[in-house]
């Protein structure tokens, strides 16, 4: 099983959830759920941070980071930091595939490292490891509903389909429609409307 | 004076005068202050010891969501999340920190174009001790990036320079930095 079946197992479940993909996931997710809620990171380790911060600032609104385990062993401290703000709609999904793959796929320490140890250790009220994408859709939906900071791992072989629509968003467009996107949905200002608004 | 000073040389050190025990409280109010006029609302904190009056001020402070953080680089992901969400944010960390923050400050701050303001304390600037070594890297690094700093040595100076700084940083869309020194901080 690759990212994909298990992304698959979740998008319809997803609703308007502010979702921020790191890597190769990003093209995946955008396929499974096209959406200007999506957001697609460019620094290695800082989803789950960047997700942690849209919670943390809209606590009524579900967020989800999509993690590598590259990124996620890169940002270890941040963990902890999300743990203590414990935001009950972030969650937190890892795809585990061993290898550094939109690198070139040379490995990670992933297979003598516990995600799902490490999530615990930092202070993650829940984090589990599943295996199959049904598993992995049963316990999104549970992270959903019962709202508390929950990380979901599962270790998937690297690769993705090769038919994936390309992702033709700049980053910055990406941005602008994610906040005009958040505008709409959260029905309030957010982008400073800058000097030009004044005159 | 003898070089290097003995601690007791400092006795006749002008930033003396803002030794009284109070001072560090008086300087961490008015820039709390001075981040409330310049709208900030979000703060992501790692501690020097040097800033510690001014972190429990905005800990304590409810006009605040504060997230303390275990190393400066979330902190920039965690500050980018929050200004798409429309908070405006702020990050206070010593110059180490900015110098761990340099990866995210380029490639999620400045590539995805996301305001930032940093209050950075200013280690190893004259008359620190300690850090001379970071003292010396840090504006070369802050130039080297093209992010606009000013250096803040006046209490009086802090409104009209945090507030400036947030209107270039969301202008620009870029970090802007204020370099906290301990002058401005009213620590010895």
């Amino acid at each position: 099983m690759q990212r994909y079946d298990y992304l698959k197992a979740i998008a319809a479940d997803a609703g308007d959830a502010l979702a921020v993909c790191t890597g190769w996931g990003a093209r995946e997710w955008w396929a499974v759920r096209p959406s200007d809620g999506n957001l697609k990171t460019r620094t290695l380790g800082l989803v789950s941070s960047i997700a942690a911060g849209l919670a943390v600032a809209l606590p009524r609104r579900k967020v989800i980071a999509i993690d590598g385990d590259g990124a996620f062993l890169m940002n270890l401290c941040g963990l902890p930091t999300i743990a203590l703000q414990n935001p009950g709609n972030l969650i937190h999904l890892l795809f585990d595939n061993e290898v550094y793959e939109a690198s070139g796929g040379t490995a990670t320490a992933s297979r003598m490292a516990d995600a799902v140890a490490l999530a615990r250790g930092a202070g993650y009220k829940h984090a589990l490891w599943v295996e199959t994408p049904e598993e992995f859709g049963a316990a999104f939906v549970q992270a959903w509903q019962q709202n508390e900071l929950t990380l979901i791992a599962v270790k998937v072989e690297p690769g993705q389909p090769k038919d994936l629509p390309p992702l033709k968003l700049d980053e910055i467009e990406n941005k602008y429609r994610f906040m005009r996107y958040l505008e709409a949905t959260e029905k309030r200002h957010i982008l400073n409307p800058g000097f030009d608004s004044k005159i | 004076m003898l070089f290097p000073p003995r601690r007791s040389d400092y006795a006749i050190c002008p930033f003396k005068i803002l030794m009284e025990t109070d001072a560090p409280k008086a300087s961490a109010a008015a820039i709390v202050t001075g981040l409330k006029k310049a709208g900030i609302d979000f703060v992501a904190t790692l501690p020097d010891e040097k800033m510690l009056e001014l972190i429990r001020a905005v800990e304590k402070d409810p006009g605040f969501k504060h997230v303390p953080l275990c190393r400066e680089e979330e902190g920039i992901g965690i500050c980018a999340g929050a200004y798409l969400a429309g908070k405006r944010t702020a990050l206070i960390m010593q110059n180490a920190g900015f110098l761990n923050s340099c990866n995210a400050l380029t490639t999620t701050s400045m590539q995805f174009q996301i305001p930032a303001l940093l209050l950075i304390y200013y280690a190893g600037d004259i008359g620190d001790r300690g850090f001379t070594t970071l003292g010396a890297v840090t504006e070369p690094v802050l130039q080297g990036m093209g992010i606009r700093y000013y250096i803040l040595r006046r209490r009086e100076e802090i409104d009209e320079t945090l507030c400036g700084a947030q209107i270039l940083a969301e202008d620009s869309k870029r970090p802007v930095a204020v370099l906290l020194t301990r002058s401005v901080l009213g620590v010895s």
